[in-house]
């Protein structure tokens, strides 16, 4: 090899490595899409699968743990929407995966993803059958975040129906029975409590169930009355006093609890669930 | 057939793949281990999860290794021929062979799953969980399965093995048996249930319902939320699944020795 051979050889070398060196200068200063890469993208179920060597529960504890390690205080929205199709799919993989039903509920709940959280749930339910967490937990959400107490109070009472513990079951259904206070269709909750009055084993838990019974029936007398108030003086009752003094009611229903009857902010009869201020 | 039997015994047992199962024992339990640190409330479930997915795993490389190793390799060197000229038929080879090397994953499996149990074990010490792993019958026989999982991939690289004349073939196809008969249950099963409501996808039910009259399910015989959760799986589901793995394994060895008897080494 001649001396000029070699210097060209030289040449190139030294201009190929100006180059790499200005690229790679260049590079550090262009700005990367996310710094959240965890969350980027969800990848379709089959592609799971098959990256897992066909094994679901492979794929399934992949994106359980991917799910797990991500950084949720830096996350965007549409961050959490992965978030919640990662967890979608490994409750899919599967459905009695622990960690994923409890981080759903801990985290997807609370960051706007509400329905993925209760399709984890209800799958980890099925599957669970010894497990009484996740049906607490839909009845939880269905409760605090839906306000819907009679879903709340049905799931309720199937978490109950999971406990080995029959002083903790009849926590439980108690909870349920008193959610049923809170439903605005009266007849409903009536039915239900009266149906859980009636499967209740203990007797004084099915004593107090019927109480509770009667206490609602005396809400829907009110709400009746109340009913028929307003048609005849075209004006919301503000008194529960003024059903009986126009004559609608002969007397005021007792409440067998001793909490009595009020107004909430709508106007409407409700149950109290503290006694009265003297 | 029970000297082809025991010396493939023999030969796998001397070459270095109880080294081999010690080192990829090993890492498998490494990996169960630290999958548990990643679950905050159920960590030996996961660690046992992740550890069978391990042990699945090996148990096929393993098989498809021996059935590489005693015989397509035996076929390429052209020693099968001094094997064949005892006085005895082809096939007797073909079926020591397979017996061989079950009884080899066999070992393997009992080997790993020992290995796995004592971490999963020792991972109890520090946390009880809610709920509590199974052990004795029900991870016993999630092992079984997974041992009649890789015997079912065996039997098909041998049936590769006993045609082909590219050594390597019977690993690569053994490998995307392994990988589709294992994804099957997942994909038919996403279809079954309509596929979130993708038409695209739903155009390839009829498709993946053919694939399943030449390749067998194999996620059947994968029984791990029995010791994970206590979910006994059905039985009846259960036996067919054995059935299944066994005729599959049966027509393929069928063949391979159909094959093989003819075969013209010259």
């Amino acid at each position: 090899m001649t001396a000029r051979v070699q210097y060209k050889g030289w040449l190139v070398a030294l201009l190929l490595a100006l180059v790499f060196i200005a690229t790679s200068e260049q590079l550090r200063s262009t700005p990367r899409r996310s710094v959240s890469v965890e969350m980027q993208v969800a990848l379709p179920l089959f592609v799971q699968v098959f990256v897992a060597a066909g094994d679901r529960y492979l794929a399934a504890n992949l994106a359980a743990i991917r799910a797990l390690v991500v950084a949720t205080d830096r996350m965007r929205p549409e961050e959490f929407r992965i978030l919640a199709k990662v967890q979608e799919d490994v409750s899919w993989l599967n459905p009695a995966h622990e960690d994923n039903y409890y981080i759903a509920f801990a985290i997807l709940a609370q960051y706007g993803e509400l329905d993925s959280a209760q399709t984890i749930l209800a799958r980890a339910s099925r599957a669970r059958f010894f497990d009484y967490q996740p049906s607490f937990f839909y009845a939880f959400n269905q409760w605090y975040y839906k306000h819907d107490p009679a879903g709340a109070a049905a799931w309720m009472r199937e978490a109950a129906e999971k406990l080995p513990d029959p002083d903790q079951r009849l926590i439980m259904q108690n909870f349920a029975a008193r959610w049923m206070d809170k439903v605005q269709d009266t007849e409903l909750a009536i039915r239900v409590v009266a149906a859980m009055a009636k499967e209740a084993r203990r007797k004084d838990f099915r004593a107090y169930l019927e109480t509770r019974v009667a206490r609602l029936r005396q809400l829907q007398q009110l709400r009746t009355a109340a009913v028929t108030y307003r048609e005849r003086f075209g004006k919301p009752v503000t008194n529960l006093q003024e059903l009986v003094s126009s004559g609608i009611l002969p007397v005021l229903p007792v409440d067998p609890f001793g909490f009595g009857f009020g107004f909430d902010p709508q106007g409407e009869i409700v149950l109290r669930t503290s006694p009265p201020r003297s | 057939m029970w000297q082809f039997m025991l010396s493939a015994g023999r030969a796998g047992l001397r070459s270095r793949s109880i080294q081999a199962i010690l080192i990829l024992g090993a890492l498998l339990v490494g990996v169960a281990y630290l999958s548990a640190s990643f679950s905050p409330r159920q960590p030996q479930t996961v660690a046992l999860d992740v550890g069978l997915s391990g042990l699945r795993m090996t148990l096929v490389l393993f098989s498809l290794f021996w059935v590489q190793e005693l015989v397509a390799r035996e076929i390429e060197r052209r020693t099968v021929l001094f094997a064949l000229t005892y006085p005895v038929a082809r096939g007797h080879y073909i079926i020591g062979r397979y017996l061989g090397v079950l009884a080899l994953i066999a070992l393997a499996a009992v080997l790993l799953g020992m290995l796995l149990w004592a971490v999963v074990l020792s991972l109890g010490k520090d946390y009880a969980q809610g709920f509590a792993i199974a052990p004795g019958i029900p991870y016993w026989s999630t092992v079984a399965g997974l041992w009649v999982d890789a015997a079912v991939v065996a039997a098909f690289a041998l049936w590769v093995a006993s045609f082909s004349t590219v050594p390597m073939l019977p690993l690569a196809l053994g490998l995307a048996f392994a990988v589709g008969g294992k994804s099957l249950g997942a994909v038919a099963e996403y279809l079954a249930k309509g596929a979130d409501g993708d038409p695209e996808l739903m155009r390839f039910a009829p498709v993946i319902h053919a694939i399943q009259w030449v390749l067998p399910d194999l996620s059947r015989l994968d029984w791990r939320v029995w010791p994970m959760y206590g979910l006994a799986p059905d039985g009846q589901a259960a036996g067919l699944g054995l059935m299944l793995a066994v005729s599959y394994a049966a027509l393929l060895l069928t063949l391979a020795v159909m094959i093989f008897t003819r075969r013209d080494f010259e």
